[in-house]
C-alpha cells in the first residue's frame, strides 16, 4: 500500500511538473516589450479612484503641464501658456496634433471638459470650485478665469490626467469608474488592459500618435506585493526596470544588482524627504527653544549612514531640499549635544532630581509620545536614543498607517517621523507648506502650524503674480523654516532607479521619476 | 427540543453573534474607510472631508449603520467598497475563485497525504525510514511559512527558472494557470501535509497501544488490516477537527503565499481591507468566513457522530 502511495505521489508531481514546464513557452513573441516592475500594487482599475493607477495612467492620459528636469513647469498637452499681469487669467494653448487612441482628435474642448468635470466630481480637485470662476475655449486655447491670483495653477495642472469628453461625460462618478479593458488615451501609449489577476497593466502604442515614435512596441507594468521577489524578478530578467512613485529602490539591495553587471541606476535628488514632525500645539514642542535643542541633538550623519546608506546629504535648517526650485542655502543642521543641552538649560529645562531626565515647565519629567509606523521604526529608535542622551524620555508607539493618521489628526502625539513625497512638497503653497498649514487636512499632512506669519506667507505665495515674487517668498519661507523649525529634515536622499543595461536612454523627472512621457519616448533597447 | 434542533439553534445564535462582532470589530479599530482613501499627498478642506464622510455614510450613528448592515445581509447585499470601487459581492466572487483554486487542492492533498503518511509513520515508528520522514516533516512544520515560500520561490523560480515569480496567470490558459499555481500549491500542500502528518502520527502512536489493537493482533490480523480497519478510524478524529478548521479558514489562510507570489486573492484582500479599514470588504469577507467555519464545524460534528459512537450516544 505504501509503495502504491509513493507511486501515486511521484506520478502526480511528475504530471504537474510537465504541465508546468510546458506552460513556460507560452507567450513568446518577437515584439519589443519594456517591462517595469513596481511595488505600487494597483487594487482597482480606476484611473481617478486608485492613486497608483492614476500615476500609471499619466502615460495614456498625459497632464496639461509637466515638470522639466530643472523643476520648471512647462507644457505637455499644452503647447504653451500665458498668464495675465494680475495672475487671474491663465491661457493654455493646446497642441493640435494630439489624437485619442480611438482616432478622434483631442480638442481644447476635451481639456475644458476635463477641468470642469474634475472640479465638480473629483474631491482632490475640489479647490477649483472656489478658485476658478470660468473655463472657456478661445481660439485653440483653454482660458481659466480665476476669482483671485493663483500662482501655482500651472503646477496643479501637472497632476490631473486629461480625459476624453466623449468617454467620460457618460461617467457620473469618476472615482468609482473602473475599466479593466481598453482605456482611450492620447499619449504615445494607451492602456490596452489592466489584468489584476496577473498583476499587469498592458500598454500598447497609440496608433494615432503624431509625435516622436517610441522605440519599443509595448509596455507592461508588473506589480509585486513583495519587494524581495521584485528584486529577484529584476535579477532574473523578468522585468527590465524598477519604478516606485515617490520612492527609491532599497539602498541595501543595490549592490546585489550591481554585482550582476547587468544594471545601471538613474540617480536623482529627491525633492521629498524624511523629517521629524512635531505637534506644535502641545508643550514642549510649541517652544522654539526646545525644538532648536532637538535639532542640535540629532546625529544627522549617523541617520544618513544607517537609514539611507549614505545615499544623500545632511539637510539644512531650511527644510527644502536643493533639488527644489528656488532653493535657498540656509544653515546646515549639525549634531552638537553640548549645544543642545545648553539651549535647553537656557530655556529653563533642567534635571533638578538628577535622574537623567529633564523636567518641563510644570516640574514633571518630560516624556514625549513618539508616534511612528513600521517604515520608520529604525529611525525612530535612533531618535529615541538621541532624545535620551539629551535627557528627554520618550514612549514609542508603533502603529499601522490608519492608526497613525487617526492619532496624528487627533493630536495624540508629540513627535513623529514621516516623509514628504515630491508632489507633497509642491502641494498647497509649494515648498512643503501643505504638510504644516493648519487650514488644510489630509492623510499624510500634519496641519499643526497656525502661526499667522506662516499662513500669510502661504497666501502670498498663492497670490504671487510673477516668478521674481515667487522666488522672494520662497526664500522668505525657507528662512522661516530655518528660524522656527516647524519640522526638522533628517536627511535629503537620492532616488535610485535600477534598469537593465540592455535598455538605454532613461530620463527621470522630479515629480514622477521615470514614469513620464519623455522617458518612454527616449528609452530604447540596445542593438 | 430535540438534539438536532438544539444543535441548529446553537449554530444560528453563534452566527448572529459573530455577524454582530463582524460589524463591531472593524469599527473598534482606530480610523475609518476615509483615512486611507485618497493617498498620502492629497490635501483637503474640512468641508470636503465632511462631504466625503456623508457620501460614505460614515456620519451616521453606529445604530443606523448596524441596522443597514443587517438589512443588507438579509437582502444578500454586502455593500460597496469605496477603496476597490465595486460592490463587495463582486469583489469577493472574483477573489474567492482564485483562492479556492489555490487553497482547495492544497487542503485536500495535504489532508489525504498527511493522514496516510502520518498513519504509516505512527504505526511503523521505529523504522529508520519513518524516522527520517518524520524529521523532514517536522522541519517543514517548524519553518515559518513566509520563509518556506521565499525559499521555494528562490530555488524553483529564480535559480532553476521552472516557474514564474508571480501572479495567478499570464495568458490565462489552463496550462498557464497550472504553471503559475504549481509552486504555491506545492508549498501550501507541504504545510498542510506536515501538520496533518504530525497529528496523525501522534494519534496513531496513542491508538496502537490500546487494548483493541493488541486484541486484533492477538486474533492474527495483518498489520495493515489492524491499522486501516481499526486504528485509522479512531485516530482520525483530531484530523477531522483540524480539517474542519482549515476548511473554515481556507479563504484567509493563504495570505503569506499570496503576498510572496503577488497573488490578488482573498488573503491579500482581507489584509488590505484591514489596513485601509475598508468596512464593507471586511464585513463581507468575515461573513463568508463565518459561514464556512460554522458549516465546517457542523460537518465535523456530523462526521464525529458517525465515526465515534460515544458522541452519537451523548
Amino acid at each position: 500500500m505504501r509503495r502504491g502511495l509513493y507511486q501515486f505521489i511521484s506520478a502526480l508531481l511528475l504530471c504537474i511538473l510537465i504541465l508546468g514546464i510546458a506552460g513556460q513557452g507560452a507567450g513568446n513573441s518577437s515584439a519589443t516589450v519594456l517591462k517595469i516592475g513596481t511595488p505600487n500594487v494597483v487594487k482597482s482599475a480606476s484611473i481617478l479612484g486608485d492613486s497608483n493607477m492614476g500615476v500609471f495612467a499619466h502615460l495614456s492620459n498625459p497632464t496639461l503641464m509637466k515638470m522639466a528636469a530643472d523643476g520648471k513647469v512647462v507644457g505637455l498637452t499644452a503647447k504653451s501658456y500665458e498668464v495675465s499681469e494680475d495672475g487671474k487669467v491663465w491661457k493654455f494653448i493646446i497642441n493640435d496634433d494630439l489624437y485619442w487612441s480611438d482616432g478622434q482628435k483631442l480638442t481644447p474642448d476635451d481639456v475644458q471638459f476635463t477641468f470642469s468635470y474634475l472640479a465638480e466630481n473629483y474631491p482632490a480637485a475640489g479647490w477649483m470650485k472656489k478658485t476658478v470662476d470660468n473655463i472657456s475655449v478661445e481660439d485653440g486655447a483653454v482660458v481659466f478665469k480665476l476669482n483671485k491670483p493663483y500662482s501655482r495653477l500651472n503646477l496643479e495642472f501637472a497632476t490631473y490626467p486629461i480625459l476624453a469628453r466623449h468617454i467620460w461625460e457618460k461617467v457620473e462618478k469618476p472615482t468609482e469608474y473602473t475599466n479593466e479593458g481598453e482605456c482611450v488615451g492620447f499619449g504615445p501609449f494607451y492602456i490596452a488592459k489592466t489584468d489584476l489577476g496577473a498583476g499587469v497593466i498592458y500598454f500598447q502604442k497609440n496608433p494615432y500618435w503624431k509625435g516622436a515614435s517610441p522605440q519599443f512596441d509595448s509596455l507592461e507594468i508588473h506589480t509585486f506585493s513583495n519587494m524581495d521577489v521584485l528584486s529577484l524578478a529584476l535579477e532574473k530578467g523578468d522585468v527590465d526596470a524598477y519604478y516606485k512613485y515617490a520612492g527609491t529602490y532599497p539602498y541595501a539591495s543595490m549592490q546585489k544588482l550591481k554585482d550582476t553587471g547587468n544594471f545601471d541606476f538613474v540617480e536623482k535628488d529627491n525633492i521629498g524627504l524624511i523629517f521629524l514632525g512635531m505637534n506644535l500645539q502641545k508643550e514642549p514642542m510649541s517652544d522654539i527653544r526646545f525644538r532648536k535643542a532637538l535639532s542640535s541633538a540629532i546625529n544627522y550623519s549617523e541617520i544618513l549612514k544607517l537609514d539611507a546608506l549614505g545615499y544623500g546629504q545632511v539637510p539644512n535648517a531650511g527644510f527644502v531640499p536643493p533639488s527644489m526650485m528656488a532653493f535657498k542655502e540656509t544653515a546646515k543642521l549639525e549634531y552638537n549635544l553640548t549645544l543642545a543641552k545648553s539651549i535647553l538649560e537656557d530655556a529653563g529645562y533642567k534635571d533638578s532630581t538628577g535622574n537623567g531626565i529633564m523636567e518641563g515647565k510644570d516640574g514633571k519629567d518630560i516624556k514625549l509620545t513618539f508616534l511612528t509606523r513600521t517604515d520608520y521604526q529604525r529611525t525612530t529608535e535612533l531618535m529615541a536614543e538621541y532624545l535620551k542622551l539629551l535627557g528627554i524620555d520618550s514612549e514609542v508607539k508603533n502603529v499601522d498607517s490608519s492608526t497613525w493618521i487617526k492619532q496624528k489628526d487627533a493630536g495624540e502625539y508629540d513627535l513623529t517621523i514621516t516623509r514628504s513625497t515630491p508632489w507633497g512638497m509642491l502641494m498647497h503653497a509649494n515648498w512643503g507648506t501643505g504638510y504644516f498649514d493648519s487650514r488644510r487636512t489630509g492623510e499624510g499632512v500634519l496641519h499643526v502650524l497656525d502661526d499667522p506669519v506662516f499662513q500669510k506667507l502661504c497666501d502670498d505665495i498663492l497670490a504671487a503674480t510673477s516668478q521674481d515674487q515667487l522666488q522672494d517668498y520662497a526664500y522668505e519661507l525657507q528662512d522661516y523654516y530655518a528660524e522656527n523649525l516647524p519640522a526638522i529634515a533628517l536627511y535629503w536622499n537620492k532616488v535610485e532607479t535600477p534598469y537593465n543595461k540592455a535598455w538605454q536612454g532613461w530620463y527621470s523627472d522630479p515629480l514622477y521619476g521615470i514614469f513620464n512621457v519623455d522617458n518612454f519616448l527616449s528609452v530604447e533597447k540596445k542593438q | 427540543m430535540s438534539h438536532t434542533a438544539k444543535r441548529w439553534s446553537r449554530y444560528i445564535i453563534a452566527i448572529v453573534i459573530i455577524f454582530s462582532l463582524n460589524f463591531i470589530i472593524p469599527r473598534a479599530m482606530p480610523g475609518d474607510p476615509l483615512t486611507n482613501l485618497l493617498g498620502e499627498d492629497v490635501i483637503l478642506t474640512d468641508s470636503t472631508v465632511a462631504e466625503l464622510r456623508r457620501e460614505m455614510g460614515l456620519d451616521r450613528s453606529w445604530s443606523q449603520q448596524y441596522l443597514d448592515y443587517w438589512r443588507g445581509i438579509l437582502h444578500l447585499d454586502l455593500g460597496y467598497s469605496f477603496h476597490l470601487h465595486s460592490p463587495v459581492s463582486e469583489i469577493l466572487f472574483s477573489r474567492m475563485k482564485w483562492t479556492l483554486l489555490l487553497a482547495l487542492p492544497s487542503l485536500l492533498l495535504g489532508g489525504v497525504l498527511g493522514t496516510f503518511l502520518g498513519a504509516l509513520a505512527g504505526w511503523r515508528s521505529r523504522r529508520k525510514g519513518q524516522k527520517m520522514q518524520t524529521a523532514l516533516f517536522l522541519a517543514i512544520y517548524c519553518t515559518p511559512p513566509y520563509f518556506l515560500c521565499l525559499l521555494a520561490l528562490y530555488l524553483f523560480s529564480f535559480k532553476l527558472a521552472l516557474f514564474p515569480l508571480k501572479g495567478f496567470y499570464t495568458t490565462g490558459s489552463a496550462a498557464d494557470i497550472a504553471h503559475h499555481l504549481f509552486l504555491p500549491i506545492l508549498v501550501m500542500t507541504l504545510f498542510s501535509l506536515s501538520r496533518n502528518y504530525m497529528i496523525m502520527r501522534g494519534s496513531v502512536l496513542q491508538e496502537k497501544s490500546s487494548l483493541y489493537a493488541a486484541f486484533a493482533r492477538a486474533k492474527g490480523l495483518y498489520d495493515d488490516e489492524i491499522l486501516f480497519r481499526h486504528v485509522f478510524k479512531n485516530a482520525l478524529l483530531p484530523i477531522i477537527t483540524l480539517q474542519a478548521m482549515d476548511f473554515g479558514f481556507i479563504l484567509s489562510g493563504a495570505l503569506f503565499v499570496e503576498i510572496v507570489f503577488s497573488m490578488n486573492g482573498m488573503g491579500n484582500l482581507i489584509y488590505d481591507a484591514l489596513l485601509s479599514r475598508d468596512y464593507p470588504v471586511l464585513q463581507g469577507s468575515f461573513l463568508i468566513i463565518t459561514i464556512m467555519v460554522v458549516s465546517a464545524n457542523l460537518l465535523a460534528d456530523l462526521l464525529y457522530s458517525r465515526l465515534d459512537p460515544r458522541v452519537r450516544w451523548q
